[in-house]
């Protein structure tokens, strides 16, 4: 069963777990901006841009150490 | 109208992208052991994937759309970040490129490597089965949550099947893998769709109203487009070791 679930977390949440996190931490803060009646477009239309160039940043560090 | 072509076409893409992936191992197989085994492996698997979208996409449909479009978001959006982010350590020179003639050529060395015994040949039976339904998953995930958001899982699995049939017959008339797909750029593609549709949908779902609603949409794929070919392009300028 951890199995089938181990499979099911990699096959979504792939090769860097730090992406799944920060949209999540990004979705949580929409809404809570939802919640208090602020616009709220922008945070993800600029956030998740930021969220793929730190994990970049990570691949790219980790290829750099490896070399 | 736009949003149910978006759907085919992001559906079309990506099945186009793994089905060329399945192919190469199905042809190895075929051209070493035998068509028999591998193309039954082949079926199996897609019946198996068939099966999946028929069940999961309507019953996926009946959830309130709310939920549906926060839970899907953001599985789209996890989802279609890390095919993007693949593509673009990719593009600039981070990681290896897929390789299908350097894939055909392995497939093709352990089919070899494996003797063939009389009767049934598992083995090709077992490996087609095993890769043509580990490269669908991947399309039948996206059909069915870009189907079901969109409330059009027909026409995203129209355009899985449409690119399936596509890359088959490509195979069957060159019986070579489709090393000149080029599998970079559509997985690109897919991942920008797919961020795009995430961050729309995950949005909506957690109460945001976009500005222009749904035109936000194209805006959202252009701006996806634009920042993902500037980080491949100031990735590339860093030159360092490839992975693998």
């Amino acid at each position: 069963m951890s199995g089938l679930w181990h499979g099911i977390v990699d096959f979504v949440v792939g090769d860097d777990l730090g992406i799944a996190i920060a949209v999540l931490v990004l979705l949580v803060l929409a809404a809570a901006a939802v919640h208090f009646g602020a616009d709220a477009w922008w945070l993800l239309a600029a956030g998740v841009p930021v969220a793929l160039w730190v994990s970049l940043q990570r691949a790219r560090r980790t290829a750099r150490e490896a070399s | 109208m736009t949003g149910n072509l978006l759907v085919f076409l992001g559906a079309a893409l990506a099945s186009a992208v793994e089905m060329v992936e399945a192919l190469t191992i199905v042809l190895a197989l075929g051209v070493t052991r035998g068509w028999r085994a591998p193309l039954q492996g082949a079926v199996a698997a897609l019946v198996v994937l068939a099966v999946l979208v028929a069940v999961l996409g309507p019953a996926l449909e009946a959830v309130p759309i709310d939920v549906l479009r926060l839970i899907v978001g953001s599985l789209l959006l996890v989802f279609g970040l890390q095919w993007l982010r693949k593509a673009i350590l990719r593009a600039s020179g981070l990681k290896a490129l897929h390789d299908e003639d350097a894939a055909f050529a392995a497939e093709v060395a352990a089919a070899q490597a494996m003797g063939i015994t009389p009767g049934r040949d598992r083995y090709s039976l077992v490996i087609s089965f095993k890769s043509t339904l580990l490269e669908g998953l991947e399309v039948a995930f996206i059909v069915i949550t870009l189907g079901a958001n969109q409330g059009a899982t027909a026409v995203a699995a129209a355009g899985a099947v449409v690119a399936l049939v596509a890359v088959v017959i490509i195979g069957a008339l060159v019986r070579h893998p489709l090393s000149r797909v080029p599998e970079n750029t559509l997985k690109f593609t897919v991942g920008v769709m797919l961020t795009s549709f995430g961050t729309f949908w995950a949005g909506e779902g957690v109460g945001i109203d976009w500005p222009g609603d749904e035109a936000s949409l194209a805006a959202l794929i252009l701006l996806t487009v634009a920042w993902s070919l500037l980080f491949a392009r100031l990735l590339r300028r860093t030159p360092t070791v490839v992975i693998a």
